[in-house]
């Protein structure tokens, strides 16, 4: 015979179809979203993968002061570096580039022209063909699509006119960084181009760098061999020809930054989807036990007749389990059908990969089928197994508090009888209230991942435009003097920062003129300024001493610190001009730039390396913008349901748990709006607790998640700084789910029937 | 003997708090017996009952069970013996307010080896037009009815009642005491009937007198009247 006790769940789900509906969607759209992100991922990583070896990507590429000659090629290409037994030899690839000007659809951008290729780095091609004549030119993908460019469109590249007949991907750009210490990519102003060698020859030979790609005669997975190997490159080439620059694989964010950040992704949707499943055992935990209390007497009386304590818990774990498998299959069905493709087109936003490869795999696939239901017979096991554990006679006796007796918690008299009232419905429900209050601060933590984004980029947008030293700031590549009213020299130099548990970084060493009218800065003492990212992020102090590294030479400067400086565009140490050419034993009254809120143009172009704008310190903030616009949103989204779906089913829990309460308050005398407002106003305080209490935990733990996460991944710095109108914004929106649930309870309270306190409910 | 209590002793609370419910209770009752324990509030009855039943536990003597004693029994072990041989009334119906009455009945049905037929049961209890409703549109007497069906329908060799008419009103009490005279003569099922209204003794086999923890008085009821003439 079947358990009679099964007729009861498609009548309990009639019963309490709202509640089950609720968390069906839920549950399913968070399965959809979470699976379809998860296969996005795993299918984007493996064709970022499998393009190592389907593109025959670089082992690393150097850029050298000249060009190298055939012997000097042979000769690198013969010398053997060897890691243990195994010994490598490096096949060469001319990867010369172009940095040229053209105009993109917000003022002008930087297009990297590269001959066609052949043996390195190959490109798979989305649209069109490549570039064959010599007006021809194949775009990136991501830069074309960021600056309106479609194939057929002519452009300009310097001063000359191209026709763009393909759009392609190129595996040493899946992630568009101009420079290896840029901290943000930018595929807005930043591009990637291939032109036919007809084409390369019309480019100004000026704007050349002497650029070659290499393989290892074997791929080196291992990324610490790679390292080692690499090591023993540099200081071969450092001795061999003159370095301008050199970027190994293992450590060439316009490579691996994809990858890293796909992994970082899915760790962190991962996290983010097992709390938020937690939460959702918990409510289902939370609500059975409410069931369990309610039906005390009749469990009782089934234990007295014989029933075992595991068929009840089977009984009670039944529709939860069944609602996640259900939700589990039907948002699976969904993440794999609707959602992958739509955060497949969320990666193409940010990231220049290869055409989509769609295949199955199995470990994310589990995570989204069976981690859900286990996770959810886990957690409801033991507690219906602990609250089921109770005697028959406990259940017959209504006596289910594992505390023994409940006892009066004393309340003051002078307090009116309402507040006492309400405190009483806050004691009595502490078990609800406990789980509202981490849902609501773990919702809050959702929501503000989801609004800060924006505010913080614009902050720091504003703050870098603030803290520019000068609306241009030129860079020559040899000195060059000037008439301009205002523009000012300066010495700068770059230097590595290598610091242990953090990314290299790079730290601009700037010379200023004592009497500067474009910084105040007091130099009489020989002060040695820093900015204040140093600080933030490194934890660096005046008086400490800071160790930076030359990049191709081995050799170290130590600064010694005197004060800390505002100044958010970069790392940067500022001394005076003089000190500055004598600390690097340069000529009295040398100097590398200009400082000039009016554009040069007595200078030829061809002395100038870079005029840096205020629009090109702001790019970072735009291009973040873009990459994880898509990304928050979501979770905005996420956030305001998670609010309405925990204030809807435990406040609805609390009504239901008291409905006799209520009743009974109701025949004395108590009208409708004053025993809403008496269990409405108590859950209110609550919920408005919550959110109070969130703002300084959230702010925290974010914080918390820069410093130790963030701050280590990333190359560079942005500032941590959430305006105070984001918490408003959490605290206005967790306000306005509650009151929108708040309509829906106060319909439910009207409803209960006076005559409830009287019955029999069992 | 079918049913033996000896010797049951109970205590609550501890030291100076320490509150003696049951004083060493000694009743023996043969197999199809219905005895009345009877007796005021506080006196101990519905504490032997739960101790009868399996759902409390004793700290001295035993209840044996034609030949099985339960306090050598497991958790488990009383699970299973309440489940073979026990069913229960109580004055709170108890019932599942969404399950019909004749699903309410299967409830016990199911837990039974050898169950009796759920119709036969429904028709003797008078609730056959009533089986496909639920709890709340019966009455107190039938919900009362419904729940002797699902204690009965197990066909098990006690049947303990608490105060199985401490709800309900003079002439639906009579009813259910018939209700249980008739399942007794019908199937001989051994009664331990815990009441304090003393005009149901008059229908029991044996009654049992308690006070402070103690029984005053066990005899045999030589009078013994059908239900339907007990009158209060």
């Amino acid at each position: 015979m079947k358990n009679p006790l099964n007729k009861r769940f498609p009548k309990e789900l009639l019963g309490d179809l709202g509640k089950y509906i609720v968390i069906f969607v839920f549950v399913t759209a968070m399965i959809a979203a979470v699976s379809g992100f998860f296969a996005s991922d795993d299918n984007m990583y493996q064709t970022y993968t499998s393009g190592f070896e389907t593109y025959h990507i670089e082992s690393g590429h150097f850029s050298t002061y000249t060009e190298l000659d055939e012997e000097t090629i042979e000769q690198i290409e013969a010398e053997e570096f060897s890691y243990k037994d195994q010994v490598y030899q490096m096949e060469i690839c001319n990867a010369d580039y172009y940095n040229m000007e053209s105009e993109g659809t917000d003022g002008d951008n930087t297009v990297r022209v590269y001959q066609n290729r052949e043996s390195q780095n190959l490109l798979d091609i989305f649209e069109g063909e490549y570039a064959s004549k010599e007006d021809e030119i194949t775009l990136d993908r991501m830069y074309a699509a960021n600056n309106d460019i479609k194939v057929g469109d002519t452009i300009k590249v310097g001063s000359l006119s191209y026709t763009v007949t393909g759009l392609v991907a190129a595996p040493d750009y899946s992630c568009l960084f101009e420079d290896n210490t840029s901290v943000m990519f930018d595929a807005f102003h930043f591009g990637v181009g291939f032109m036919s060698e007809g084409g390369i020859n019309r480019l100004p030979q000026e704007k050349i760098t002497y650029n070659y790609s290499w393989r290892y005669s074997t791929w080196i997975e291992d990324d610490k061999i790679a390292k080692e190997v690499g090591d023993e490159v540099l200081e071969y080439l450092k001795d061999t020809v003159v370095l301008t620059n050199f970027v190994p694989e293992y450590s060439n964010n316009a490579i691996i930054f994809t990858g890293d950040d796909m992994g970082s992704d899915k760790a962190m949707f991962g996290v983010f989807y097992v709390i938020v499943m937690v939460i959702i055992a918990f409510i289902f935990a939370v609500s059975s036990v409410g069931t369990i209390e309610k039906e005390a007497g009749v469990i009782g009386t089934l234990r007295a007749s014989g029933y075992r304590k595991a068929e009840l818990v089977r009984h009670y774990l039944f529709l939860p389990t069944a609602v996640i498998v259900l939700a589990g299959i039907i948002g699976n069905i969904l993440g794999y059908t609707v959602f992958e493709d739509i955060f497949a087109e969320l990666y193409y936003n940010s990231y220049s990969l290869a055409p989509y490869q769609r295949s199955f795999h199995w470990p994310s696939f589990l995570m989204t089928t069976l981690l859900p239901v286990a996770m959810m017979l886990v957690i409801n096991l033991v507690v219906l197994n602990s609250k089921l554990k109770l005697s028959p006679l406990r259940f017959l006796r209504h006596d289910l508090s594992r505390r023994g007796r409940k006892k009066s918690i004393y309340l003051p008299k002078k307090r009116p009888f309402m507040h006492r009232f309400r405190l009483r419905i806050l004691f009595q429900n502490i078990g609800n209230y406990i789980v509202l209050v981490l849902g609501v601060i773990l919702a809050g933590v959702i929501v503000i991942f989801g609004l800060m984004f924006e505010p913080m980029l614009d902050s720091y947008g504003e703050l870098v435009a603030d803290d520019a030293i000068a609306s241009h700031q030129y860079v020559l590549k040899t000195p060059a003097e000037t008439e301009t009213k205002g523009a000012e020299k300066y010495g700068m130099y770059s230097l590595n920062l290598h610091m242990e548990g953090y990314v290299e970084d790079s730290v601009l060493i700037y010379g200023i003129q004592e009497d500067s009218e474009y910084l105040d800065l007091d130099f009489s003492e020989h002060q040695i300024y820093y900015s204040n990212g140093l600080a933030d992020k490194y934890k660096i102090k005046a008086g400490d001493t800071l160790k930076l590294d030359e990049a191709y030479v081995d050799k170290s400067y130590e600064f010694v610190l005197s004060e800390e400086v505002e100044y958010y565009p970069s790392f940067a140490i500022f001394m005076s001009i003089d000190d500055f050419n004598e600390f690097f034993d340069y000529e009295k009254d040398s100097f590398t730039g200009y400082f000039s809120n009016k554009e040069i143009t007595d200078i030829d172009s061809i002395y100038i390396s870079t005029d840096i704008t205020v629009s090109d310190l702001t790019h970072l903030s735009d291009q973040l913008d873009h990459s994880i616009g898509g990304f928050v949103k979501i979770f905005q989204i996420l956030g305001v349901v998670m609010f309405l779906l925990l204030m809807y089913l435990l406040s609805k829990q609390i009504i239901e748990k008291n409905a006799k309460s209520i009743s009974m308050v109701k025949i004395l005398g108590y009208r409708n709006g004053e025993v809403a407002r008496l269990y409405i106003i108590a859950t209110a305080v609550v919920v408005l607790g919550a959110l109070l209490v969130a703002i300084p935990i959230v702010s925290t733990l974010l914080h918390w998640v820069f410093d130790t996460y963030i701050y280590t991944m990333m190359a560079g710095y942005i500032p941590y700084l959430i305006p105070t109108a984001v918490y408003v914004k959490m605290f206005v929106m967790g306000v306005g789910s509650y009151a929108v649930v708040s309509v829906v309870l106060m319909h439910k309270i009207n409803r209960i029937p006076k005559s409830d306190a009287l019955k029999n409910m069992e | 003997m079918f049913l033996e209590i000896k010797d049951i002793r109970k205590s609550f609370g501890e030291k100076d708090a320490k509150v003696d419910v049951l004083k060493g209770i000694d009743i023996s009752l043969n197999k199809g017996e219905i005895c009345v324990l009877l007796g005021p509030s506080g006196s101990g009855k519905s504490t032997l009952l739960n101790i009868v039943g399996g759902i409390d536990t004793a700290d001295a003597g035993y209840i044996s069970i034609d030949g099985q004693k339960t306090k050598d029994m497991s958790e488990k072990a009383l699970t299973n013996y309440r489940r073979e041989h026990l069913g229960y009334v109580f004055q709170q119906y108890n019932l599942i307010p969404n399950l019909n009455i004749r699903e309410n009945i299967e409830v016990g049905s199911y837990l039974s080896k050898n169950p009796l037929d759920v119709e036969e049961i429904i028709q003797t209890l008078g609730l056959y037009e009533h089986r496909h409703k639920l709890p709340n549109q019966l009455s107190g007497g039938q919900q009362q009815r419904t729940s002797i069906g699902r204690a009965i329908v197990k066909n098990p060799n006690i049947l303990l009642c608490d105060e199985p008419t401490g709800a309900l009103d003079y002439n639906t009490s009579r009813e259910i005491l018939k209700l249980i005279e008739l399942v007794n003569q019908k199937y001989n099922t051994t009664m331990i009937i815990v009441t304090h209204n003393e005009a149901i003794t008059q229908m029991a086999d044996r009654i049992v007198t308690m006070r402070d923890g103690k029984v005053r008085k066990n005899y045999i009821n030589e009078n013994k009247i059908p239900a339907e003439q007990i009158e209060w």
